[in-house]
């Protein structure tokens, strides 16, 4: 039961975090700790063999988007 | 409660040193695997940070990596025991092919994290505690201070080396 509420106190947490970083690059990796958390929390709210896909789905989601914003932001050029 | 607390902060040292030690076999703070993941590392070397470090924190934030597999295997072994973190590690390799990523780190830190997690539910830990655990492993890579965690990790990288 802790461990819910302590990672939906960290997502909050990471969430004002990303807030307050005004450089892109930064903010980033607060919003990858914000979906760490959620993704957690997806879990442990629901402990349900489902819960996995739909957490793998949220998060493997949110890292491409923050891989398509941190690839524009860079410039969209590919190293590999 | 406070025997909870006690587990979850064991459990955030044991996922911290597996997905760092798994990361840093994989290389990630050598190269960029996309553009966006050296953007990243350029902007904390403008904060004071190392640029090695900086990689592989980027390399966390633009694909799925051991760290990712550790959090998604802990929650498979929490909703189906060890079935359940392969199946994880299954869908972290299809995350890091979704995301361009040439490397295994991801899914081989899945399939270990695994193993380390059910292990460690046989002598009285909960796959709950690996669950918050990962999440306060991750948050002192990438969400407290950029500069010393990318320091940090340079170090280490350069033990590596």
């Amino acid at each position: 039961m802790i461990a819910l509420y302590l990672v939906a106190a960290l997502a909050v947490f990471a969430a004002i975090r990303a807030t307050l970083e005004k450089n892109t690059g930064r903010k980033l990796p607060y919003v990858n700790v914000m979906n760490f958390a959620i993704a957690a929390s997806i879990v442990l709210l629901l402990n349900h063999p489902l819960s996995l896909v739909a957490a793998a789905a949220y998060f493997v989601g949110s890292t491409l988007e923050a891989n398509a914003i941190a690839s524009t932001y860079a410039g969209g050029e590919r190293h590999g | 409660m406070l025997g909870e607390l006690l587990s979850i902060l064991a459990a955030a040292i044991i996922t911290w040193l597996l997905f760092v030690t798994v990361d840093i076999f994989f290389r990630l703070p050598e190269a960029g695997g996309v553009s966006g993941a050296s953007g990243v590392a350029r902007d904390i070397q403008t904060a004071g940070g190392d640029i090695a470090g900086g990689t592989m924190m980027g390399n966390i934030v633009c694909s799925p990596d051991a760290s990712a597999g550790t959090l998604l295997a802990a929650c498979g072994v929490y909703v189906a025991g060890i079935p359940g973190g392969l199946i994880a590690a299954a869908l972290v390799f299809i995350g890091n092919r979704i995301c361009h990523d040439p490397g295994y780190a991801g899914t081989t830190g899945a399939v270990l994290a695994t193993f380390v997690v059910y292990g460690f539910t046989q002598v009285g830990f909960a796959a709950t505690d690996f669950i918050a655990g990962i999440v306060i492993a991750i948050l002192s890579i990438q969400g407290l201070s950029h500069v010393h965690a990318s320091r940090l990790l340079a170090r280490l990288w350069r033990v590596r080396q």
